[in-house]
């Protein structure tokens, strides 16, 4: 029999409604940027390749002087080894903006027997990796709603720092879909969540997000229980944000549906994603972490256009 | 109940065993909770109209688990009993008790005993009187007794080391039962046949006529040696038993006359019914046992004597023919050798020893047979009347040798020649053996009617010989005869050893008559002088006789002497035991050789009941215990089914931890328990009985040598000076001893020692609560700086207290009563005198106390805080003599330590009452000057 269960109130890092239980995604966090990091390790090597070898984000190529040009932009030692005047040029180092939002709703708070990971710790490894990746690649990047976009080697850290601080702030109650303020263009969204929310508001939130032009990609992470629904005979099941309950006699007999259900739902966000243009993936937790950041960092490069 | 040992107390309450089936059907409508999973994705399905709806059944095996719960409760509320005592049966007569007392009865006399009195303990419940008959009684009328009297009997009585004839008993019964015909009777029965069990049984079912006669019986029946023989191998001892399922193999063990082991044996009947134990001992050894009996079973029976018949005897062989190995049925010496080797130990001399008699006299034979040897001489011939003398058999037998010439060692003087009977050349039948005469030890022998002589040497006609003949022919001839010689015997059988006279040595007679020669080797010594035949005594008196048990000891009363020759079973007048002079006695046992023993075969009437009853027990305990534990595993079961064990292992840390809280809490009220038991009392005792001082054992060995010495000398200052007479202080150790027998504790602190335990500080402030007072000594006046950092015992001090409620402390007040108790003191010094003492703070003055010259709180000051190190002050040798130096020093100094230390101990003993009107007079008048 699967074993579910869902993360103990002060394992939990959604209601932190005392400031004590916010110190639980304290002390998670530590372990999960270590984790994180450990992951944008293998990707960065994995497929990034270093095809610009050495510096290549300050120095780009020496030119001929044109005239006409500041001379303060002469490279003297350069053109001191030869007749012609250089010109140092670095290169185009407009970095794009990727704004990150992480599900850390009741919902995520969930692991099986089956899964490696709750979700939550998930899905918050597979935002602060992919933080980390790109921040090494040069973008700056920013969780929605919570901090603006900034590039600094340290940015698991503060973003981790910023999470607690708004867990640990009194009333709070986490959101179970991100902020549907417009995004400015040219930026891109990556939203992990379990996308388990009303497909309107889903839809809701994702125009709104795009109604500028940004592009993004939406993560579902999925407990293999929740694909695979394996429960037999007798069972009471519980919601985990509402009240809400069923009680039924033999869930074998649910199966069926349920699945036609969940592909239902999905199909409708991969819908909701393609009409904008946004990506939707669907990660299990019971496949390694580096897999789904891999997946991530080939579309954000494809976004970001090479 | 149903054949087994089981009854109710309350047999009513089983009828609620009919409401299971209810419980059925209850329990299969109300289905175990569902398994509770939480599952985030609910939502989706949330609309869906659940199909199946039905509930899953409650599973068999836990709807099993809950009605034999159910029955249990049922089943232990019934009160059921196990092996219940015995209701007594309907009789409502008197109860007759029929008690085998033979020594069959023996091994489980116990036994028997308490089934008879626990049926007459019956008895007496129900207000009837009891007869008891043991079957030993005889023809005895029999009366019924009140239940008391009978018990007495009944512990009087002793099993008989003999069966009881049992019909003697039987007219007594009839009567009695003619007399009663509503008696209860209950036979207590040994199971065996002797004694005419089975014609009794008979006679009594015939007597109870309708009233069903209860048998007590055990199941396994006595095992017993019927006899023992002293073979050739060994000692062997015959054990018989009565069926197959009595012990089926054990051991049996061999002692001499003065009772200590010889030997032991062990046996194994297999499937037989008989079987042989064997001693394998040197025949020195064999010859000493006089007691063989089977080990565990403690019953005459089961005891085999041994006397002198018994005693394998060692017999010289010498025949005067050359002896030839190829023809070794013509010679003399086979029959003799084949004859005596089963019960005695055969030596031949061997050629080339040089003289066959001496050298078989040599190996100290006892009897010496001689075939056909005519005159003995010379050297020999001195030796062997010698032996004769000293007590030795001689036996002879004629031949053609002796025929011609003999020599004096012959009992008789005879004819040349002898007689031929029935050959070729004479007119006579060959004779046969006349009956052997009674004062012959042939006696009892029967002569076979084959046997016959053709040839024999012939006595010349004496006035002794008839005296001397032991056994004769038909005629009248003599063929056996005997001189006693000194201590020793001659005896001459006047025919050979072999066939060729007569056909005696082919007759078992030869066998008999030979034993019977060789066993009087042992008592010949007996009877003095040569007058005429063996002088046996007529009658033995009993010297040792058996009892029941199979114990020897002083004969009964009733025990009468035996006449000689007894050969009769062993009865009330003639116990089985050893009888005659200690130098030759006789052993009657109680089985005679070859005696079986054979199962009673009871009446089938009889209703049966075993000897053996198990004690009751009773039941209830252990099915409530059932049903507990039944309980559990129908909670965890309904838990597993409800999915609470995923839940459980969610917090399966608490879980075990509060597992473990819970074991430990269990496992220490047992210990606890445990501990409170062993707590030795010897030196709380001593402490409570007397007034002492008391020091905490700090573990530091001068600290607490100081300790001790100082509370000693002050001790020996308030015996000498005040009205207390303290005992001898004790070392105390707070984790352990208990505090309450003490007022005062002294506790210097040593602040290189660990703390104490936690437990040991709750203890201490548990003392202070109940009214004791601990003075801390930190003794660091010298090296504490005042208003400076705290030194390391005053912080020792504080982690110590931080655990204790404290009061409020104030250094002592000028007018504290402690200033006043005995002495007046202005401060309190030790060895040193600028430490500051400190004291429950007193409460506020009151305005009419606001001028009294001391003053007290309600109680003592639990705790005094002083930094003086006072025993150190006090402590002195056993002469008086101060041990420690003071600082600034004086015996001013030391006197005034101890009379602060008297005035504490007055102070924790009479509390406030100084406050209120000793030294009221000095007070006064100081305060006046």
């Amino acid at each position: 029999m699967v074993d579910v269960r869902l993360l103990d109130k002060k394992e939990a890092t959604e209601q932190a409604l005392h400031p004590l239980e916010s110190l639980s995604l304290a002390r998670r966090l530590p372990g999960l940027i270590v984790s994180a990091k450990e992951v944008a390790a293998t990707v960065m090597h994995g497929v990034h390749g270093r095809r610009r070898a050495g510096a290549g984000e300050t120095f780009w190529q020496f030119r001929p002087f044109v005239y006409g040009e500041s001379t303060s932009r002469i490279d003297w030692r350069r053109s001191a080894r030869d007749d012609r005047i250089y010109v140092r040029e670095r290169e185009w180092e407009a970095a794009h903006t990727v704004w990150i939002w992480c599900d850390r709703s009741a919902s995520m708070g969930y692991v099986s027997s089956l899964a490696l990971q709750p979700k939550i710790d998930r899905g918050l490894v597979l935002g602060l990796a992919l933080s980390d990746l790109l921040v090494r690649g040069g973008e700056r990047v920013g969780v929605l709603g919570l901090t603006r976009a900034f590039a600094t080697r340290d940015i698991v850290e503060r973003l981790s720092e910023r999470m607690i601080e708004e867990a640990s702030r009194p009333g709070h109650v986490a959101a179970e879909l991100p902020p549907a303020d417009p995004l400015a263009p040219r930026t891109q969204a990556v939203v992990i969540g379990d996308f388990l929310s009303d497909p309107d508001d889903i839809a809701r939130t994702l125009h709104g997000m795009a109604s500028r032009g940004a592009r993004g990609h939406l993560v579902m992470i999925a407990d293999p229980v929740e694909e695979t629904f394996p429960f037999t005979g007798h069972t009471e099941f519980r919601d985990v944000d509402s009240s809400a309950r069923l009680r039924v006699g033999e869930a074998q007999s649910f199966r069926d549906d349920y699945m036609t259900r969940l592909a239902q739902h999905r199909d409708r966000i991969r819908e909701i994603a393609g009409s904008r243009g946004w990506s939707f993936t669907v990660h299990r937790t019971d496949r390694p972490a580096s897999e789904a950041l891999l997946a991530l960092r080939m579309q954000l490069e494809a976004g970001l256009g090479g | 109940m149903l054949g087994l040992p089981l009854a109710f107390s309350a047999p009513l309450i089983l009828t609620a065993l009919v409401v299971l089936p209810a419980l059925y059907y209850l329990l299969r409508l109300t289905p175990p909770r569902p398994r509770e999973v939480s599952f985030p994705p609910l939502r989706l399905i949330l609309d869906l109209q659940a199909r199946e709806e039905t509930p899953a059944r409650t599973p068999w095996w836990l709807m099993l688990l809950r009605l034999i719960l159910a029955a249990l409760i049922i089943f232990a509320m019934a009160g059921p009993i196990w092996n219940p005592l015995p209701t007594s049966e309907g009789g409502r007569g008197p109860l007759l008790v029929l008690l085998d007392d033979g020594w069959p009865a023996a091994p489980t006399w116990t036994q028997r005993v308490a089934a008879a009195s626990e049926r007459m303990a019956a008895a007496n419940r129900d207000g009837r009187p009891a007869a008891l008959v043991p079957m030993s009684d005889g023809a005895r009328e029999i009366a019924a007794l009140d239940t008391t009297r009978a018990n007495e009997r009944l512990r009087t009585l002793k099993p008989a080391p003999f069966s009881p004839d049992r019909m003697q008993v039987l007219p007594a019964v009839q009567a009695f039962l003619a007399k009663n015909p509503q008696a209860e009777i209950v036979w207590i029965a040994d199971g065996l046949s002797r004694g005419q069990a089975d014609a009794f049984a008979q006679g009594l079912a015939k007597a109870a006529g309708t009233t069903r006669v209860q048998l007590v019986k055990e199941d396994s029946l006595p095992l017993a040696v019927t006899a023992t023989e002293n073979a050739a191998g060994g000692l062997e001892a015959q054990i018989v038993r009565a069926d197959a399922r009595s012990a089926s193999a054990g051991l049996v063990r061999a002692y001499d006359k003065k009772g200590l082991a010889m030997g032991e044996a062990r046996f194994d009947f297999g499937a037989a019914l008989e079987t042989k134990a064997q001693f394998d001992l040197p025949i020195e050894l064999r010859n000493e046992i006089a007691r063989v009996e089977i080990s565990g079973e403690h019953s005459a029976g089961a005891v085999s004597l041994l006397d002198e018949r018994w005693k394998r005897r060692r017999v010289g062989l010498a025949a005067g023919s050359s002896s030839d190995v190829a023809q070794p049925l013509l010679s003399p010496l086979y029959y003799l050798r084949r004859a005596l080797q089963p019960f005695s130990e055969v030596r031949e001399a061997t050629a080339g020893r040089g003289d066959p008699i001496l050298s078989l006299l040599e190996d100290r034979v006892s009897v010496m047979v001689l075939a056909d040897i005519g005159v003995v001489s010379g050297k020999a011939h001195d030796e062997l009347l010698r032996f004769i003398n000293d007590g030795g058999v001689l036996l002879r037998f004629a031949g053609t040798r002796l025929a011609g010439s003999t020599d004096d060692l012959v009992p008789v003087r005879l004819r040349r020649g002898g007689r031929v009977l029935g050959g070729a050349l004479s007119w006579d039948q060959p004779k046969q053996l006349a009956s052997f005469p009674p004062e012959s030890p042939f006696a009892g022998l029967v002569p076979p009617e084959e046997v016959t002589v053709t040839r024999q040497v012939l006595a010349e006609p004496d006035a002794n010989l008839p005296n001397r003949t032991w056994a004769q022919l038909a005629d009248g001839t003599p063929l056996v005869t005997a001189e006693r010689r000194g201590k020793g015997l001659i005896v001459l059988v006047h025919v050979t050893a072999d066939t060729t006279w007569s056909n005696l040595p082919l007759s078992g007679l030869f066998v008999d008559i030979l034993r019977r020669v060789v066993a009087l080797s042992g008592q010949v010594s007996e009877a003095a002088g040569d007058a005429g035949p063996v002088a046996r005594a007529e009658t033995l008196a009993p010297a040792r006789t058996l009892n029941g048990f199979g114990v020897l000891g002083a004969q009964p009363l009733t025990a009468k002497p035996i006449p000689s020759g007894f050969n009769g079973s062993p009865s009330a007048e003639f116990p089985p035991g050893f009888y005659g002079p200690a130098e030759a006695q006789v052993a009657i046992n109680t089985l005679s050789p070859g005696e079986k023993l054979e199962p009673a075969a009871y009446d089938p009437q009889f209703t049966r009941e075993s000897l053996m009853r198990a004690e009751p027990i009773d039941l209830r305990a252990a099915l409530v215990v059932c049903a507990f534990l039944a309980l559990l595993v129908d909670a965890l079961a309904s838990l597993w089914l409800a999915g609470g064990f995923d839940r459980m292992r969610a917090r399966n840390l608490r879980g075990r931890a509060a597992a473990l809280v819970l074991a430990a809490v269990l496992g220490a009220t047992l210990l606890g328990v445990d501990r409170a038991q062993a707590q030795a009392p010897g030196a709380a005792q001593s402490s409570a009985l007397a007034t002492r001082l008391a020091y905490v054992v700090t573990g530091d060995a001068k600290a607490d040598e100081a300790s001790r010495l100082g509370l000693v000398s002050l001790s020996r200052a308030l015996a000498n000076r005040t009205a207390l007479t303290p005992g001898d202080p004790a070392g105390v150790d707070p984790a352990r001893d208990e505090l309450a027998f003490f007022p005062l504790i002294y506790w210097p602190i040593v602040a290189s020692r660990p703390q104490p335990a936690p437990d040991a500080v709750t203890r201490i402030a548990a003392f202070m609560k109940q009214g004791g007072t601990i003075i801390f000594d930190t003794r660091d006046a010298l090296t504490a700086l005042p208003g400076g950092p705290a030194s390391p015992e005053a912080q020792w001090l504080r982690v110590l207290l931080a655990g204790v409620d404290v009061p409020e402390l104030e250094p002592i007040p000028r007018n504290h009563v402690v200033t006043k108790t005995f002495y007046l003191l202005d401060n309190f010094v030790g060895r040193t005198t600028v430490g500051q003492t400190w004291i429950e703070a007193l409460p506020p003055d009151s305005a009419d106390q606001a001028n009294r010259p001391a003053r007290a709180g309600d109680s003592v000051s639990p705790i005094i805080i002083t930094s003086n190190d006072l025993a150190g002050a006090w402590a002195a040798d056993s002469n008086g003599n101060a041990i420690y130096p003071l600082t600034p020093g004086g015996a001013r100094q030391r006197e005034l330590a101890l009379r602060a230390g008297v005035n504490l101990v007055m102070y924790t003993l009479t509390g406030n009452y100084k406050a209120d009107q000793v030294h009221v007079r000095d007070l006064l008048e100081r305060l006046g000057h």
